[in-house]
């Protein structure tokens, strides 16, 4: 499990906790975020996500340990540090009186967008996050999509080095969602991004490695695919088969690397059976298995199942929490 | 200073395009006016004495309603995560909050000036007591921000703010009242040296004592400094 990323990293997290009074929302938090690289941050709700985005953001200090940004400590440099980041909180920060326009201007002068330059760079992220249809609208009319859409706008202007984003497709149609996942993945090519999601599918599409917290600790931190081959409990393989129930059992159990079968009759048929396998997770176990069936009896499918990311998450968090029961 | 003055017009901005500012100046306008013909037109002595002195009291229950919203509507509104993740010092926006809201002050302190002209027309006023007077009236509102805006940074709730800020400035008006109650000379002097409706009359009688402004100017700065403070311990 790799916490440090190959690239420079542009977020670090040493070692961070957070306390509020004596409960312990964040326990000893460590990994790091290097520059064109795009973390995932997955965790069920509650798990911590935004307290950790909060203090990334300088918006929250830990209680101890270290953030930087950019190589710039979160503790004695936060201001210099905030005009390196753009942040996007779960709730879109904007003020309702003001219209799109008015509201980037007043962040685009904030962020210290050179006053000739802020009509481009306002045109850069309305194009980007497509709120032209909008831009002379009060904020308090605009629709959740684009409140929602607005707020990565707002992250996006003065060219951050540094993006994060708290649930950045929330609320958003399929169309938007599409949309608002490739200005991510553009950003990310050459920036740190650091997204937190409850949406496994999108952790896949668009992520470099990912980072699993449940409870304020971290789990796992791999690659989508890392994860995913780490897991071989959840390895199988499905087959339906019309054979006798107990010889094709010990059939399958004889084949190296058979650790488990189930077996149960398909409704409404006398003797073709669904097979489910436990497998080790090597290659080339699945055609030893379709030779053994095919050879004696008559094989009509044979699948083998990856983990899917929802079994990868769901183990670690079942995991962790088992394991912090028994202790 | 750019992020400072980026606060400064987003909060003229917020009040002119929010109802509630209208309807408080509206209300201290109308009520400004009554007490003023009523004090000038009903006995005939053409001076802003009694009137600025209905003005401070009637700016003890208005300035919360233009403060009350400053920093609780930016919880509320859930923006105070982007204004504390943002590249700006806490006393930025403390600062430019309270300029904004001085501005408004002081264009409703212009509005009252249309009481001026009858005075100036049938009476003849002393125009040096009337400015002391005048200014003596901004600086109390000034003082008044001040304590709101620390108010309403306490609370995310807007009317749990307006009412701590008036029993503070209520408190602050009434306390010469307790003068009488004290034997010790020290406590005398104290509670009339805190009292801004000792320093307010002494305006309005048209002695500018660097002392009373002195006052007023430092509360506004104990005020703001605990705005900040709280902010910075807020993170």
């Amino acid at each position: 499990m790799s916490i440090v990323s190959s690239a420079s990293p542009a977020i670090v997290l040493e070692s961070v906790s957070k306390r509020y009074g004596s409960k312990t929302i964040i326990h000893d938090l460590s990994f790091t975020v290097g520059q064109g690289e795009i973390v995932g941050f997955l965790g069920p709700n509650g798990a911590g996500k935004t307290t950790t985005m909060r203090m990334i953001a300088g918006y929250t200090t830990p209680t101890s340990g270290r953030v930087t940004v950019a190589g710039l400590d979160m503790a004695t440099q936060n201001e210099a540090a905030a005009a390196k980041i753009g942040y996007l909180p779960e709730h879109p920060p904007l003020y309702d009186v003001l219209d799109v326009s008015t509201f980037l201007r007043f962040v685009a002068k904030i962020k210290g967008v050179a006053a000739r330059e802020i009509a481009s760079e306002l045109e850069r992220v309305i194009g980007a996050c497509r709120l032209e249809a909008v831009t002379r609208s009060e904020i308090f009319k605009l629709s959740k999509g684009y409140r929602q859409r607005l707020g990565l706008a707002q992250a996006l202007l003065g060219k951050p080095q540094v993006l994060l984003l708290d649930e950045p497709t929330a609320g958003l149609d399929p169309g938007q969602i599409q949309e608002t996942r490739e200005v991510i993945r553009a950003f990310g090519e050459t920036h740190a991004v650091l997204l937190s999601t409850h949406i496994l599918h999108e952790v896949t599409l668009i992520c470099q490695r990912v980072a699993i917290i449940n409870q304020g600790r971290l789990l796992a931190i791999d690659s989508p695919g890392g994860l995913q081959r780490a897991s071989e409990q959840t390895n199988s393989v499905v087959l339906e088969a019309t054979a006798p129930a107990d010889p094709l059992r010990q059939e399958l159990l004889s084949i190296a690397g058979v650790n488990a079968v189930r077996i149960q009759l398909l409704p409404g048929r006398t003797s073709t059976h669904y097979v489910e396998c436990q497998v080790e997770a090597r290659d080339g176990i699945e055609s030893h298995i379709a030779r053994a069936v095919a050879s004696r009896w008559e094989l009509h499918r044979l699948e083998r199942q990856q983990p899917t990311l929802e079994n990868v998450f769901l183990r670690y968090v079942r995991a962790g929490v088992r394991e912090r029961e028994a202790a | 200073m750019r992020g400072l003055l980026a606060i400064y017009q987003k909060e003229l901005v917020s009040y002119f395009r929010s109802p509630i500012p209208y309807f408080a100046v509206s209300v201290f306008l109308v009520l400004t006016g009554f007490f003023f013909l009523r004090n000038v037109f009903e006995t005939g002595i053409g001076t802003m004495d009694e009137t600025l002195q209905n003005m401070g009291v009637l700016l003890l229950i208005i300035v919360p309603v233009l403060t009350m919203r400053l920093f609780s509507g930016e919880y509320t509104g859930r923006t105070m995560e982007l204004l504390m993740t943002l590249p700006l010092k806490p006393w930025q926006i403390v600062l430019g909050k309270y300029l904004g809201a001085t501005t408004i002050l002081l264009l409703m302190t212009l509005a009252t000036c249309i009481d001026l002209i009858p005075l100036y027309l049938y009476g003849n006023p002393e125009t040096k007591t009337i400015l002391s007077g005048y200014l003596g009236f901004v600086l109390l509102g000034m003082a008044g921000l001040a304590i709101g805006q620390f108010f309403s940074a306490l609370t995310q709730n807007q009317i749990v703010a307006a009412l701590g800020s008036v029993l503070v400035l209520l408190a602050f008006w009434f306390v010469g009242h307790l003068q009488s109650f004290q034997s010790s000379y020290a406590l005398r002097s104290l509670f009339g040296y805190l009292s801004f409706s000792q320093h307010f009359a002494d305006f309005i009688r048209g002695l500018v004592r660097s002392e009373a402004v002195m006052f007023y100017l430092i509360v506004s700065a104990i005020a703001l400094t605990l705005n900040t403070s709280y902010l910075q311990w807020r993170r």
